[in-house]
């Protein structure tokens, strides 16, 4: 009956949408870095560990006012124990343990074992329980239930909890724990000489009436400050047998410091690849908007020098890391993945409807950019694609891709030899105009309400008379284009006007546009 | 005078597109090539080449020519024999009208220095084609329709000839808009050296003969334009 009572719970909370909406969002809260309202909850908890460990410090020497301490000792210990039970809950699903157990029991005609079920879902439970960070959030909770003076220091296990908020000392934790098999061979092996050198200084000083070393624990304060090369000289060696023994301590001494030196080091070294890595992703998934480039030649440097006049950035995959390097040389944000790979969108948590303004495949083979192609579109139906063409003949390939806009050179090369051998100073006007290098531009216009209004006033104005050439305007809603417009041309919202100028005097265009429009 | 006949030196997918757009405009296109393995893929495609050596002293060029009516396409496969070809060819004739293709800015500048008359920078232009239809979709498309349609838009430069209506005017004493519906968008000024500017520039050029102006708009406006023009 119990049983039946917890598996209708289970697929209850399975199906109940308000729930898993918010055990959802409380993972992201805790769990998901690229969770936007993390950041605001962790800098929240950073602010409040800072709080409790002043309130502490300022507790020595003042009397802290009844407000101030009920606030330290409950209402944040109240918050970590909420957030403590918070990651308790989101750890594991219970009701899909008991829901999984269930159906595992039917499926073998067998009657449904509930214990077997909870026994599951608390060895999960546990698994959350006995890690280190939760066992320091636990740590962090303690002065909650004990006013005692002694576990005040209790607090100081708060500071511990900034490891879960902040992001570089995780990484740091990350890089240290790799050597975690170094570190124990050398905090056991300090462990031994501290051990020995301890039991020697005190066999050869203690009897001596002139030497400071009285306890054995004299002896071991005096080890452990001699072999990490601290040597306060409050407690020194007066027998020539214990000055052997701090001279062998000296030297150890120096061989730990060394070692641990070295293993940081490496530690380090070796990460530094994966460090740099973690942050290039960082990076891509921090930006709003952003054009992809698949490939890194000759080709896509001079698309990117064009786009990168614009305010959008650029992010390239390269997988050949020669070519890799020469992108990064170039001071571009490049990352050696593969763009024909699935796993490469997913493990950088690339959005494609939201962050990615447009994907161009310059690679250098067809082949290779119809394999992209069909990737992305796998993943995503509407995000645009354009795409270089090497050979003419393999057109509808990359049309079938669902390649939006495909670019042959060769073409574009024949139809410019057309127009240059019957109008040459027309090819150089066009040819002047796209790249761009002379102080004269083709720009676009998008009208906004209010503009059609004054647009053709403003243009008779002297500073624009001219200056400033309306080649016609682009009706949005009926797709044609009207040249040489007249002043009696009628606007919609959208539409867009092509001009030629300076383009200081477009953007100054553009200002007013919109001041008298607003205006 | 006019250009009546072409050359095209290599065979490859540039020279392919080159020749398949301008076989209706010249009389007569000639194909060079620089080995038997492009002599043979003309061949496939039914073409006939004739075999060139960059050594040549191009006596044949001038046999066969008469260069002041011959346009000449440098597209051989790499930049280096281009510009050797270019400067070959220049040092040779002086009136030759030489269109180069070139890979890279670099290059073109080589191009140029080599006594190229045009030079089509081809990564250049591919990437400024690319860029502007992601950042400026409808000039790209306008553009495409003015450059490569046949019908509506187009851009035509006109040379003014000594019995214009126009010589001894300035720019601003014709309305192009309104009395042509058209736009005019460059000027080359003989009286400056034969300099390129664009009309929106805000100069107020004296218009003289053999100065070539550079107007949009529809066609059948841009010839009756170069009709009344001619004076």
């Amino acid at each position: 009956m119990l049983g039946k009572w917890v598996v209708d719970a289970s697929y209850f909370l399975q199906a109940s949408h308000p729930y898993r909406k918010v055990k959802n969002s409380v993972y992201n809260l805790l769990e998901n870095n690229h969770y936007h309202y993390k950041k605001i909850f962790d800098f929240f908890m950073i602010v409040l560990i800072f709080l409790s460990v002043f309130i502490l410090i300022r507790q020595v020497k003042h009397e802290l006012s009844y407000e101030w301490i009920f606030f330290n000792t409950y209402v944040i210990s109240f918050i970590f124990l909420t957030e403590y039970l918070m990651r308790l809950w989101v750890h594991s699903d219970t009701s899909k343990v008991v829901i999984e157990q269930y159906e595992h029991d039917l499926f073998l005609h067998r009657p449904f074992s509930l214990s077997k079920a909870l026994n599951q879902a608390l060895l999960k439970k546990f698994e959350f329980i006995r890690s280190p960070a939760a066992i320091i959030d636990l740590l962090a909770i303690l002065p909650f239930f004990h006013e005692l003076r002694m576990l005040r220091v209790f607090i100081l296990f708060r500071v511990l909890k900034l490891f879960r908020y902040a992001k570089s000392l995780r990484r740091l934790l990350s890089i240290l724990s790799s050597k975690k098999f170094e570190f124990i061979t050398l905090i056991v092996f300090t462990a031994i000489v501290i051990f020995i050198a301890s039991v020697l200084i005190y066999v050869m000083e203690a009897n001596n009436p002139d030497s400071p070393v009285n306890t054995l624990f004299d002896a071991l304060y005096w080890s452990v400050v001699t072999i990490f090369t601290v040597g306060y000289g409050d407690i020194i060696p007066v027998t020539s047998e214990g000055r052997v023994v701090a001279m062998v301590v000296i030297m150890l001494g120096i061989a730990v410091i060394s070692f641990a030196t070295s293993i940081v080091v490496s530690a380090f070294t070796e990460k530094l690849d994966e460090i740099k890595e973690d942050k290039l992703i960082d990076d891509v998934s921090r930006l709003k908007r952003f054009y992809l480039i698949c490939g890194f030649s000759i080709l896509s440097l001079e698309v990117i020098k064009k786009l990168h006049k614009g305010s959008i950035p650029i992010v390239i995959f390269e997988k050949d890391p020669i070519l890799l390097a020469q992108a990064r040389s170039h001071g571009f944000l490049a990352l050696e993945y593969d763009s024909a790979s699935m796993e490469t969108y997913t493990h950088l948590k690339i959005n494609f409807t939201h962050q990615i303004e447009a994907i161009l495949l310059l690679q250098e083979s067809d082949v290779a950019n119809v394999f992209t192609a069909l990737t992305i579109r796998e993943m995503n139906k509407h995000v645009p694609l354009y795409a270089i063409l090497h050979n003419i003949e393999h057109r509808r390939k990359l049309q079938m891709a669902g390649i939006d806009v495909i670019i042959n050179p060769q073409e574009l090369i024949g139809l410019l030899g057309k127009i240059l051998s019957t109008q040459p100073v027309a090819f150089e006007a066009i040819h002047t105009l796209r790249s761009e290098h002379t102080s004269t531009v083709i720009d676009e216009i998008v009208v906004k309400k209010g503009m059609e209004k004054v647009f053709f006033d403003l243009l008779q104005e002297p500073l624009f008379l001219r200056r400033l050439s309306v080649l016609g305007i682009f009706h949005e809603s009926e797709k044609d284009f009207r040249f040489n417009p007249r002043h009696s041309e009628t606007f919609r919202e959208g539409d867009v006007a092509i001009v030629l100028a300076n383009p200081v005097l477009i953007s100054e265009f553009k200002t007013k546009l919109h001041r008298r429009s607003v205006g | 005078m006019k250009r009546t006949h072409a050359a095209i030196f290599g065979y490859n997918e540039y020279s392919k597109q080159i020749l398949k757009q301008i076989i209706n405009i010249y009389r007569e296109i000639t194909l060079f090539v620089a080995n038997s393995e492009e002599m043979n893929a003309a061949a496939n495609d039914g073409l006939s080449a004739e075999l060139f050596d960059l050594g040549d002293d191009w006596g044949t060029i001038e046999k066969r020519f008469d260069v002041r009516t011959l346009s000449v396409f440098c597209a051989l496969g790499n930049d280096a024999e281009n510009v050797f070809l270019t400067i070959s060819l220049r040092s040779s004739f002086e009136s030759v009208f030489i269109i180069a293709l070139a890979q890279n800015h670099e290059s073109m500048l080589k191009m140029k220095s080599a006594g190229a008359d045009k030079v089509m920078p081809v990564l250049q232009i591919a990437a400024n084609v690319i860029g502007d239809m992601i950042t400026k979709p409808n000039v790209t498309h306008v553009l495409h329709d003015i450059l490569y349609e046949d019908e509506g838009l187009g851009v035509m430069e006109v040379k003014i000839e000594h019995t214009s209506p126009l010589v001894g005017t300035y720019l601003y004493d014709t309305d192009f808009n309104t009395q042509f519906d058209l736009i005019l968008l460059a000027m080359v000024d003989h009286e400056r050296e034969n300099s390129f500017s664009f009309a929106v520039e805000g100069h107020n050029h004296h218009i003289d003969a053999d100065d070539v102006l550079v107007l949009m708009g529809d066609k059948q406006k841009l010839a009756l334009f170069k009709q009344w023009a001619r004076g």
